[in-house]
């Protein structure tokens, strides 16, 4: 019975088709017994009438078949060219973009208010760089052009205008200058520089303690950076305050390593920190007091000795600046802005600087502790 | 024909032994699920049932009923098919 003895022939082919209707047939049958067997389960199980409901409800359901027409009987684009009248401004919509149009024109949602901010922002600053320009005119002595200034850094400035980071470091600049200071020049000039000769001497005072207010050649302006701002040296600040403020100018906040005083006493350098540290200063500045507390403390030293020194308002700048970096790296930063506070105290505080490191890196721990 | 029937049953053999005949099991079924000879037949039945009587339906009377009209009710492409791949699968297998 092996099959390589069946030769496919002629005659053959009949009988081979005739086999494969065959087996065709037995298929067919055995999918219709199938489905008997299925149907007649479920009459007896009585699931098989489950899917039927009283007749009405089967002719209101029943599935349409018509062109145009979804099989529930729906009309597809039945909606797209409907226009809806707006209740705010009475204009004829289109239906699809009713919805948008309605966030925008009643001013609610999202999207809408910050497109609205957006627009104010560019139109204060459009109408303010123009109503400035005239004013800034004797400022600009040089080619430095303010209303181009403003074009490029309006898109800058336009980010942050809205932002809490804005108000906070305008704050911050206020905070340390006083409020007697118009601040019309720091909001525009934040990264140029500012004219020295249209600032009074209390102006140029205050200045002078937050800023290196060195001046440019270039542009005869006094530079905005912090204290330790790393193009001018120190040698450089001292000159411009005693250029603008004569010769019995106060000295800087960072003054060189190199100036020490030989009368300084440790234990009265301790009595002093420890009571200066219990003083407030009203002027410190949110980034100040967000920093750790030595180094508030640091910069609470420093207000004190404003009065014993002249008028002149203390950088807490520079001890924002050391107060700046985390709590170790503080450390280190503490301990110079804590010497150089001490070296403000008296000018001359010269030899005695390492010792008295000493002594204020175990107040830095005591506070720490 | 003995030999006739002798073939016959060592093609059917061979086919069960290979799992073709599942395979074309399968495929027929899942055509005629697609084409809708299944719910066309199942309407059928329910006629059928309803005539006889939810009770008294049995299996001889579904199948006497059902399966000559499913035997006709097959769609000519699904039967073209299908015979397509018997053919195939004799020619492959039986001058083996």
């Amino acid at each position: 019975m092996k099959m390589e003895d069946m030769p496919l022939s002629g005659p053959d082919n009949t009988k081979l088709e005739a086999l494969v209707h065959d087996i065709y047939s037995e298929l067919v049958e055995d999918a219709c017994l199938g489905l008997c067997f299925e149907v007649h389960r479920a009459v007896k199980q009585g699931y098989f009438f489950l899917d039927e409901t009283d007749q009405e409800s089967m002719k209101e359901f029943e599935i349409v078949d018509q062109p145009g027409v979804d099989i529930f009987g729906q009309v597809y684009n039945q909606w797209k060219n409907k226009e809806c009248e707006c209740p705010n401004c009475k204009r004829l919509i289109a239906a699809s973009r009713f919805a948008p149009h309605l966030e925008k024109c009643l001013g609610m949602g999202r999207n809408s208010s910050r497109i609205a901010n957006r627009r104010l922002a560019s139109n204060n600053n459009m109408s303010k760089s123009e109503s400035d320009q005239e004013d800034n005119d004797d400022l600009n002595d040089n080619d430095w052009s303010y209303g181009a200034e403003k074009k490029a850094k309006k898109r800058k400035s336009d980010k942050n205008q809205n932002s809490p980071r804005r108000s906070k470091s305008l704050k911050h600049k206020n905070g340390e200058l006083g409020s007697s200071i118009s601040t019309e020049p720091y909001k525009y000039n934040y990264s140029t520089g500012i004219s020295y000769e249209s600032l009074g001497p209390d102006e140029v005072r205050s200045l002078l303690s937050t800023q290196c207010g060195v001046i440019s050649e270039h542009t005869k302006k006094m530079c905005t950076r912090s204290q330790r701002c790393p193009q001018h040296t120190d040698e450089q600040r001292r000159a411009v305050r005693v250029f603008l403020l004569g010769p019995s100018a106060p000295p800087l906040p960072d003054t060189d390593p190199v100036v020490e005083s030989d009368s300084f006493d440790i234990p009265d350098g301790q009595t002093l920190m420890s009571r200066l540290q219990w003083e407030d200063s009203p002027d410190i500045s949110p980034a100040d007091s967000a920093s750790s507390k030595t180094s508030t403390n640091h910069s609470d030293s420093r207000k004190p000795k404003k009065k014993k020194r002249t008028s002149l308002s203390l950088n807490s700048g520079g001890g924002g600046g050391g107060g700046g970096g985390g709590v170790g790296v503080s450390l280190t930063g503490g301990c110079s802005s804590g010497s150089s506070s001490q070296s403000n105290i008296s000018l001359s505080t010269k030899k005695k600087r390492p010792k008295l490191t000493g002594p204020s890196i175990s107040s830095i721990y005591d506070d720490l502790n | 024909m003995s030999k006739d029937s002798q073939m016959r049953a060592a093609i059917n053999q061979k086919l069960i032994e290979m799992g073709e005949r599942e395979r074309l099991k399968e495929l027929l079924r899942a055509k005629l699920v697609e084409c809708g000879w299944k719910d066309q037949l199942k309407a059928h039945c329910k006629d059928v049932i309803r005539e006889k009587g939810l009770e008294h339906v049995t299996v001889e009377d579904l199948v006497t009923d059902v399966t000559p009209k499913g035997r006709a009710l097959v769609p000519d492409s699904v039967k073209k098919e299908l015979l397509q791949r018997i053919r195939a699968f004799l020619a492959q297998h039986a001058t083996l």
